[in-house]
């Protein structure tokens, strides 16, 4: 249910975003497209959850086929609020 | 004078009390009980019955007013204190989903918004309480599909997943079906059309 915490890479772009998906799916990167929670932005883009763990890699795919993020987000829960952190 | 109780905007189980204490403090007569949403009229209503008192339910555009008559001989007999919140996890209503893409247009940004759709579903509460898959939504609770894991979320927390078992077949995928159950058009008919809600994706 609602998760507690999670990682997730947010996009502007829908085109990037899917393109990313496909690139890390293809390294068999357990990752999960998502709508991009309302705390990091109100438009309706797409976003990519992940593993903390898997960050580095990840990263590594984005830059090397060029694909533009639009930010890492930390979101988790405070005072019962949920809230996003932009980590990058 | 018909007493009234405005319970709107009060979150579960508080409209019950209100109703328990106005009833509480009057030794017969009636009240009207104002509430905005359908699980606040249902559990008003199953007090007023596990009270053994006559009440009828009336719409006035977004609220609900409950009349309870409270007669002298009533005998007050309260039942187990009924498990009142519990319907706020469920609402009473149906997605039905017929397509693995949502909406008309690209193939694939139909399949990310259908997939981003479920996953949404697990993030809002009161859940549906039955999400019926016919036609190519069928192929979202297979195996392969990107969905399964939001689904059984769904399923874990008490929502009923059905499947329409001549697509599932129509498809070849009988054998793969991988969340909830398998469903006929029977079944499909009554949870569309008995729900307070029905929502076609």
């Amino acid at each position: 249910m609602l998760n507690n915490e999670m990682y997730v890479i947010a996009f502007d772009s829908t085109h990037h975003a899917i393109k990313s998906e496909k690139e890390i799916k293809s390294q068999e990167i357990n990752i999960k497209t998502i709508p991009t929670p309302r705390e990091i932005s109100v438009s309706c883009g797409l976003s990519i959850k992940f593993d903390y763990n898997d960050l580095n890699w990840i990263n590594n795919i984005i830059r090397e086929n060029n694909l533009s993020t639009s930010g890492i987000y930390k979101i988790y829960r405070k005072e019962g609020k949920r809230v996003a952190e932009k980590l990058i | 004078m018909v007493k009234e109780i405005d319970a709107r905007e009060q979150a579960c189980p508080k409209p019950v009390i209100m109703t328990k204490k106005a009833l509480e403090s009057m030794d017969k007569g009636e009240i009207d009980v104002i509430v905005d949403n359908e699980v606040a009229k249902e559990n008003v209503s199953k007090l007023s019955k596990s009270m053994n008192l006559e009440y009828s339910v009336s719409r006035d555009n977004e609220n609900f007013i409950i009349n309870i008559v409270k007669g002298e001989k009533e005998e007050v007999k309260e039942k187990e204190d009924i498990d009142i919140c519990k319907p706020n996890l469920f609402k009473d209503t149906t997605i039905a989903i017929n397509s693995d893409k949502m909406g008309e247009g690209n193939d694939e940004l139909g399949k990310i918004l259908i997939k981003g759709f479920i996953y949404s579903l697990t993030e809002s509460l009161p859940y549906p309480s039955t999400l019926v898959f016919y036609n190519n939504g069928v192929k979202l609770t297979v195996e392969g599909s990107e969905c399964l894991e939001d689904l059984k979320t769904l399923e874990e927390a008490g929502v009923e997943i059905l499947s329409c078992g001549t697509c599932l077949d129509y498809n070849n995928i009988a054998d793969k079906l991988s969340v909830g159950g398998v469903t006929n058009m029977y079944t499909i008919v009554e949870k569309i059309k008995n729900s307070t809600n029905t929502i076609t994706i």
